[in-house]
């Protein structure tokens, strides 16, 4: 997940250390640009393309992990 | 297993057909005009602070557009254009058989703005003119109308795309009020023997049209949809950003290879792949999908913004001009957004006798 951590701490411009499972994205400014980034960013890192009304709906980093391990066993 | 079996059904195609293709026509030349008012990112800035613009700007890559002046329509920006894309090719009036206006923003819901085109150009009565209502897919469906127009017998044929979107958009929604800008485009096709068969293939799902889309001007009732900030009145354009992006990362790169694929081609063999300028981010990441060098793509929406049907031959009248114009290029077409809809063209093309950008 390390590259995947990574271009989330760019989105939203923190610390990778910040980046946890634990991580509010909802009070890390997750608007629609920030959504577009991430659905770019899961399609790089997994080649999976999730959908922006689904991934809007996540609430922490381990909820959109859970999307993505969702995607990658469909 | 029976003979009957082996036999194709009796009303089956001899052979399913690689893809759609259209011989003998010729692309002879683009014109495209822009409004002379321009507005740079700073002039954005005091509505939604120079953060808010930046953050924006990251995403779209969009420095600069230009926007219509009060009362300025489409259409008068594809007359500028038309007018001298005819003049440059010393066209007759009356060897033009027909006029396609491509485009969301028409003068008045009816008559069709293509009749008041053909009129107001001086083409011939025996012009036929229709409108169709596409957006980013626009040009790809263009030219496959006017090449089929000309398939079906029409000499010479001149496809008018473009859209005023500053008309449309929210100003109080920074997504759509920093993406748009304003242009129109015209294109002249005709008649060619031996002109290589242009590959094309379209595609639509409306399931998307409640993320992009103008609710209100049209017949139906506007469905409440709680997406839509209080903002948001009937007549502006509302986009789900996010789910517009995941559908084109989704459409494109197949659309692309689809596309080669019905022409036999790898992508290394095109010169140019001309994607509809939607977005920065969003075209930067489909050419890598594909695995296309980024020079490959060129791309102007850091100075026009999203143009709509436009920007397609917006790319070849600036940033592929002098190519266009002095050497033989094999280019893709790459249409997709509002509908959802999607088209690619994929041409072999003799120098165009002019590709070039007007103020009006």
């Amino acid at each position: 997940m390390s590259a995947f951590y990574e271009g989330l701490a760019e989105i939203f411009e923190v610390d990778v250390k910040e980046i946890t499972p634990q991580f509010d994205l909802t009070s890390h400014n997750w608007d629609s640009l920030a959504i577009i980034s991430t659905i770019a960013l899961i399609d790089e890192c997994y080649n999976k393309l999730v959908d922006g009304s689904v991934l809007a709906q996540c609430v922490f980093v381990s909820d959109v992990e859970a999307l993505v391990r969702l995607a990658v066993a469909a | 297993m029976t003979v009957a079996a082996l036999q194709p059904a009796r009303n089956a195609p001899a052979a399913a057909p690689k893809g759609l293709t259209v011989a003998n026509v010729r692309l002879r030349g683009v014109v495209t005009a822009l409004p002379s008012r321009r507005l740079d990112n700073a002039d954005f800035e005091a509505q939604f602070g120079p953060e808010g613009v930046a953050d924006v700007v990251k995403i779209t890559g969009v420095e600069h557009r230009y926007w219509v002046k009060d009362g300025q329509t489409t259409s008068d920006l594809c007359f500028v254009a038309a007018q001298r894309l005819l003049a440059r090719l010393d066209w007759a009036p009356d060897s033009v058989d027909g006029l396609v206006f491509v485009s969301h923003t028409p003068d008045q819901r009816c008559p069709a703005t293509a009749c008041v085109l053909q009129s107001r150009l001086g083409l011939s009565a025996r012009c036929q003119a229709f409108d169709v209502v596409l957006g980013c897919s626009g040009y790809v469906y263009g030219l496959w109308l006017a090449s089929l127009l000309i398939h079906g017998g029409c000499r010479r044929v001149l496809l008018l795309n473009g859209d005023t979107s500053s008309l449309l958009i929210n100003p109080e929604d920074r997504a759509t009020a920093l993406l748009f800008g304003d242009a129109g485009a015209a294109s002249a096709l005709e008649h060619s023997e031996g002109v290589p068969p242009i590959h094309f293939v379209l595609g639509t799902d409306g399931g998307g049209a409640r993320n992009l889309i103008v609710a209100g001007g049209g017949f139906r009732p506007p469905t409440p949809d709680p997406r839509r900030a209080s903002t948001f009145a009937d007549h502006h354009l509302f986009m789900e950003g996010g789910e517009v992006f995941s559908f084109a990362l989704r459409a494109v790169p197949k659309l692309v290879q689809e596309t080669l694929a019905n022409a036999g081609l790898e992508g290394d063999q095109i010169d140019a792949l001309l994607l509809h300028q939607a977005n920065r981010f969003m075209q930067r990441h489909i050419v890598k999908k594909l695995g296309l060098p980024e020079a490959r793509a060129p791309m102007n929406i850091d100075r026009y913004g999203n143009t709509s049907s436009a920007s397609i031959p917006l790319l070849m009248t600036t940033d592929l001009a002098t190519r266009l114009t002095t050497e033989p290029m094999r280019i893709m077409s790459v249409g997709f957004g509002i509908g959802y809809s999607w088209g690619a063209a994929l041409m072999t093309l003799d120098p165009l006798s002019c590709a070039e950008t007007l103020a009006a």
